[in-house]
């Protein structure tokens, strides 16, 4: 399946999951379309769309929660940013992403303990 | 002048917004893409994440001893006194 297709599929089967977790895909469009493309290009060479900015470890339980939407699995994390970590969906309120910042897990359970 | 050491994925479009940061600041860095190393190299990487408390997230960014996990120019400015 060419690129172009195989990201709106993407784009497709993402948004029925996120909408009800109360995201939607970034305002910014050229971004959005970047990491859609990076996703595609990760999904023919590891098997699976993993987040474009989080880095596998091999490990199938630490990896397995890197797939394209990860939100569930890093929830409270994300919707303290209200986004998630790669910016590819934001909370649905949002309309200038440019003004989240990414919190590192470690900021984020400090600001939480 | 601080030693600036970058973290990367070739896929992360805030790895190429930090790497834009340091360069139009005329900073000096070193890079390294985690996606495209080799396992040693992986490794290394993946200790130093997890020495900093951090997950596998990237930009991972070591200003001298400090460590910015994420793209923030607030931060890296703040460090390095600009």
């Amino acid at each position: 399946m060419d690129t172009e297709k195989r990201k709106e599929k993407l784009r497709t089967m993402f948004s029925k999951v996120v909408e009800p977790m109360g995201y939607k895909f970034s305002p910014d469009e050229e971004l959005v379309d970047f990491l859609l493309e990076q996703e595609v290009n990760i999904e023919k060479e590891k098997g699976h769309p993993f987040c474009p900015c989080q880095g596998l470890t091999g490990e199938r339980e630490h990896d397995m929660k890197l797939v394209c939407p990860c939100i569930p699995f890093h929830r409270a994390h994300y919707d303290a940013m209200k986004r998630c970590w790669c910016g590819l969906y934001v909370h649905k309120d949002v309309e200038d992403p440019d003004e989240l910042m990414q919190i590192s897990i470690k900021e984020f359970l400090e600001l939480n303990k | 002048m601080k030693k600036v050491v970058i973290y990367t994925l070739s896929t992360c479009p805030w790895c190429m917004r930090a790497k834009k940061f340091f360069r139009e600041h005329d900073i000096p860095f070193e890079y390294t893409d985690y996606d495209k190393a080799d396992e040693k190299t992986k490794q290394l990487i993946r200790d130093d994440c997890h020495d900093h408390g951090a997950e596998m997230s990237f930009p991972f960014v070591k200003i001298d001893e400090d460590v910015v996990v994420g793209y923030n120019p607030e931060k890296y400015s703040k460090l390095l006194g600009l």
